[in-house]
């Protein structure tokens, strides 16, 4: 029994279940005739293009319909440069692979300007352009393709036998699969999935999109170059037919119905329908009819694809018998150890001057200065629409200014993009929350604690063990601040089915695992009732105790009032005010901006309302009401 | 200079059409949210009925092109019951979705017509004439002019009619709509119709231009999305202009650079989309933080 329990660990029964795959993938080709071998071989061939979809498309949210054309230039690179240039295969190979990462680093460049179906129908157009120069160039043999491509040479072993190129390609798609799933899951992995989800987010965490995006894109057509080599060295004869949109739709259906998002769902959809395709070519209309039909109802029934259907299955279980898991609660904060130092020298941290941003003809931004000191707590207020979020979306790189100059400790950051803002050590919360919703949250926290660069990638192509090592460094400091943040619990949870307090506070933990100097807070504390806004007090405290600078923009007066060390109010995009809380909260023109000219008049009326107006948290209470409205 | 405008004429009777793909388009993604691949093979059951009215029944072009409106409109419905579920949902899923609601309206029309094509002799006999030394066929100007009108009619419809307004209302905000009691679903079923209406006529009008076949409607769908993007996704004057467009690019890439027309107006589309992503009457989105 104790035997039996010790086995059944989901690691264990994972690694036990890719040991039996493994042993009946090698034991396959015992089973099969020749016609039947052919067919597992190009299954294996679709299983490794759906990889390569899966981590473009459902990892790195890139719309990506020219995987067939990366496929294309593989396997006629190597046609091309062993029939008509007399390489050796592995050569011509090598110089596939090379080629396939071209087209792959053309066909990501769009994604840089356009996305979602924009960029589904420029690589569509790319991968239609592909399919006309193939069937027109002398190079490529037109319409009759080329042939006597010669099987690749690999230790005296025939290769030119369908079953032993089984084992080959079996090997490779292993390969391929390891790495792809090494990737998902390590930091690459994760930032992309990250950008998938919110790409704004994901910036300000240190995300460098423009370049994860293009990496997604090589990846991709890594794989389908990978794919094409191997597939000219199999059959020894390739056509344009080969490398239709027919083809690319059915492969796209592959990785949809299989599931996109996990890569074992995409080689269960490529083998699974290979073997339709197969068994059902003869019923043609009606199998195309039947075809159709499985595609529309897996999108609209199992959106997830297969892969996600034990999931739903075992929820919907647990919802018809109410089993109700241990619920995983929220922990209290633990504060975070304070800065040796004390809280900071008192020089000036951020220093912004002359700030203008200008939206067409409304000016949000009116000639801003303003100085945030290193170890203060500073409050932001002022009506809705005077300028504040616009402000922290300058400072934080997401705008860049009209005009005027934004600095951290004396360098220049107005005009850097928002992921270097966030290396250079400034951290931000959103207004509405923006959480990665389909992370968890201790992957959320681990988004924003990778501090690295887009070019320590080249890790990945070479030095695997440094990734790995890096991987656990990071997971165990993410344990550790979600611990201290009381998330312990709720780290594998998803944030969506999280409530919204708790959502608060894992944005909060995830703004804070980059380290940052200065954290800017939009809002914290909107949708909080009076016992989370206390939490949050304690954990602004805190944070300000370790060392953090921080900028609060928040509606809450009974909050900044009694949290913030010093206020500036802005109006219309102009600081109007600024100064110690008390001090702030009795100036004329904050009065008046907050409750108007009129209102100010009427502050002749009798007594008892005068001496409301010398009290800050009831006077600057009444806006907050109908902002709360609004 | 001659063969610039013969070469600028084919070009406009083919924009037409792409033109009429486009506006179906961008008419069922403005309204519902949804992008829909399938466009392309609901225009080739268009033609098909369409030529079956007009080969087999032996009704007039004239009667033949509107009664084939009708039948593929009511198809539309169809569809759009089946595909509802993804409006407004995560593009991918759209995608493939719709692709395979293509597959299926494919096989049926393999089913019912066979997968041989069959060709729709020209409707319009008359000879070529001459403007200018630009031999221009009748036909193209009947594509030309019944395009103009099918767009005139729709834009019509939807600045004067009250289920028009509906639909513009649903398009800027769905939600909004239905608080202010329109029914959201009946106004985008009778969008879908309509934008299967007009790729019943762009089927109808490209048949006796090209050969009727069950693929006919990828490679012309796919030009349409183009168009439609080129122009600006969503936008009616955009999918004019865009349709024109195409059909203009695609007709000098042809005649340059013979068989590899689509591989330049693809790679020429590419170069513009990334030169002004939202078209020409791009829809504006904003990213706020």
């Amino acid at each position: 029994m104790s035997l039996l329990s010790s086995l059944w660990s989901p690691w264990r029964a994972r690694a036990g279940g890719l040991a039996v795959l493994a042993v009946l993938a090698w034991l396959l080709p015992y089973q099969l005739n020749v016609y039947w071998i052919s067919v597992a071989d190009t299954a294996i061939l679709y299983a490794l293009l759906a990889v390569g979809m899966g981590l473009v498309m459902g990892v790195a949210g890139q719309v990506n319909l020219a995987q067939v054309a990366f496929f294309g230039v593989g396997a006629y690179a190597t046609a091309i440069l062993t029939t008509h240039n007399g390489y050796g295969f592995w050569t011509a190979a090598v110089l596939a692979m090379v080629a396939a990462v071209v087209a792959g680093v053309v066909v990501g460049i769009p994604s840089l300007r356009v996305q979602s179906h924009y960029l589904g129908i420029v690589t569509l157009g790319l991968a239609v352009a592909f399919t006309d120069w193939i069937t027109n160039a002398p190079i490529t043999g037109g319409d009759s393709g080329i042939s006597g491509i010669p099987a690749p040479p690999l230790l005296g072993i025939n290769l030119t036998s369908q079953y032993l190129y089984y084992y080959l390609e079996l090997i490779v798609l292993a390969a391929g699969l390891a790495f792809g799933l090494f990737v998902v899951h390590t930091p690459l992995g994760r930032r992309m999935r990250a950008m998938r989800d919110d790409p704004l987010a994901a910036s300000a965490a240190g995300a460098e999109i423009r370049r994860l995006r293009l990496i997604a894109f090589v990846l991709a057509s890594l794989y389908g170059g990978a794919a094409g080599v191997l597939y000219a060295g199999q059959i020894s004869y390739i056509a344009p037919e080969s490398f239709s949109i027919a083809d690319m739709f059915f492969l796209l259906a592959m990785v949809i119905i299989g599931g996109r998002r996990s890569l074992a769902g995409c080689v269960i959809g490529a083998v699974g329908l290979t073997i339709a395709q197969q068994e059902l070519i003869n019923l043609s209309a009606y199998a195309q009819l039947g075809y159709g039909l499985v595609v529309v109802a897996v999108v609209v029934f199992a959106p997830a694809g297969l892969v996600g259907i034990p999931r739903r299955a075992a929820a919907w279980y647990r919802r018809r018998r109410r089993i109700t898991g241990r619920a995983a609660a929220l922990e209290p904060f633990q504060p975070l150890p304070p800065a040796p130092g004390g809280a900071g020298a008192g020089g000036t941290l951020l220093e912004v001057s002359h700030l203008v941003r200008r939206f067409r003809g409304v000016v949000a931004l009116d000639d801003v200065s303003l100085a945030v000191r290193d170890g203060e707590i500073l409050g932001i207020v002022g009506p809705n629409g005077s300028g504040k979020t616009t402000l922290f979306n300058v400072i934080s790189g997401l705008y860049r200014p009209t005009a005027g100059t934004v600095s951290l400790r004396g360098r220049a950051i107005s005009g850097a993009p928002a992921h270097r803002v966030s290396q250079l050590g400034i951290a931000r919360t959103f207004q509405h929350l923006r959480l990665f919703s389909n992370l968890t949250v201790s992957d959320n926290l681990l988004v924003s604690m990778d501090r690295t660069r887009t070019w320590w990638n080249w890790r990945y192509l070479c030095w695997a063990p440094g990734v790995w090592r890096h991987d656990r460094a990071l997971r165990r400091r993410a344990a550790g601040l979600l611990a201290s943040f009381g998330l312990a619990q709720l780290a594998g949870a998803l944030p969506g089915a999280l409530p919204y307090g708790i959502q608060r506070r894992i944005e909060l933990a995830r703004a804070m695992a980059s380290s940052p100097r200065l954290l800017l807070l939009d809002e914290p504390a909107a949708g909080l009732n009076g016992e989370e806004r206390a939490q949050l007090a304690a954990m602004v405290r805190s944070i300000r105790d370790s060392g953090v600078t921080v900028v609060l923009i928040e509606h809450n007066m009974g909050l900044v009032m009694s949290l913030c060390e010093r206020i500036i109010v802005l109006d219309s995009g102009r600081v109007i005010a600024e100064g110690a809380p008390a001090q702030v909260a009795r100036d004329p023109a904050v009065l008046e901006a907050y409750l108007g000219k009129s209102a100010l008049g009427e502050s002749a009326l009798p007594a008892p309302q005068a001496s409301d107006m010398t009290a800050p948290q009831t006077v600057l209470r009444a806006p907050e009401a109908t902002e709360a409205s609004s | 200079m001659q063969s610039f405008f013969q070469t600028l004429i084919s070009g406009l009777s083919f924009g037409a059409v792409y033109a009429l793909i486009a506006l179906g388009f961008s008419l069922v993604y403005r309204t519902m949210g949804l992008v829909n691949f399938a466009h392309g093979a609901v225009l080739m059951i268009g033609a098909y009925v369409a030529s079956t009215f007009y080969l087999s029944a032996r009704l007039p072009f004239a009667v033949a092109v509107p009664a084939a409106m009708v039948v593929t409109g009511a198809v539309g419905l169809v569809i759009e019951r089946i595909l509802r579920p993804l409006e407004n949902k995560d593009f991918d899923l759209m995608l493939i979705g719709t692709i395979g609601a293509g597959t299926v309206l494919q096989a049926v029309a393999i089913v019912i017509w066979s997968s041989a094509g069959r060709g729709v002799s020209s409707p319009v006999r008359t000879a070529p004439f001459d403007v200018g030394g630009v031999r221009v066929q009748g036909y193209s100007v009947v594509v030309v002019v019944v395009t103009a009108v099918a767009m005139a009619v729709l834009a019509l419809f939807m600045q004067r009619t009250k289920q028009g307004a509906a639909m513009q209302a649903v398009a800027m905000d769905h939600e909004a709509a239905t608080a202010v009691g329109i029914h959201v679903g009946r106004s985008n079923a009778i969008a879908f119709a309509i934008g299967a209406a007009l790729a019943a006529l762009a089927g109808a009008l490209v048949a006796p231009l090209l050969y009727v076949t069950p693929t006919m409607g990828d490679s012309l769908g796919i030009q349409g999305f183009a168009a439609a993007i080129l122009g600006g996704f969503g936008s009616i004057p955009g999918a004019i202009v865009g349709g024109l467009g195409i059909g203009v690019i695609g007709a000098f890439a042809a005649q340059s650079f013979q068989g590899y027309s689509d591989l330049v107006t693809f790679v020429v589309f590419t170069v513009l989309v990334m030169i002004r992503p939202t078209g020409i009457f791009g829809e504006r989105t904003v990213n706020r933080a």
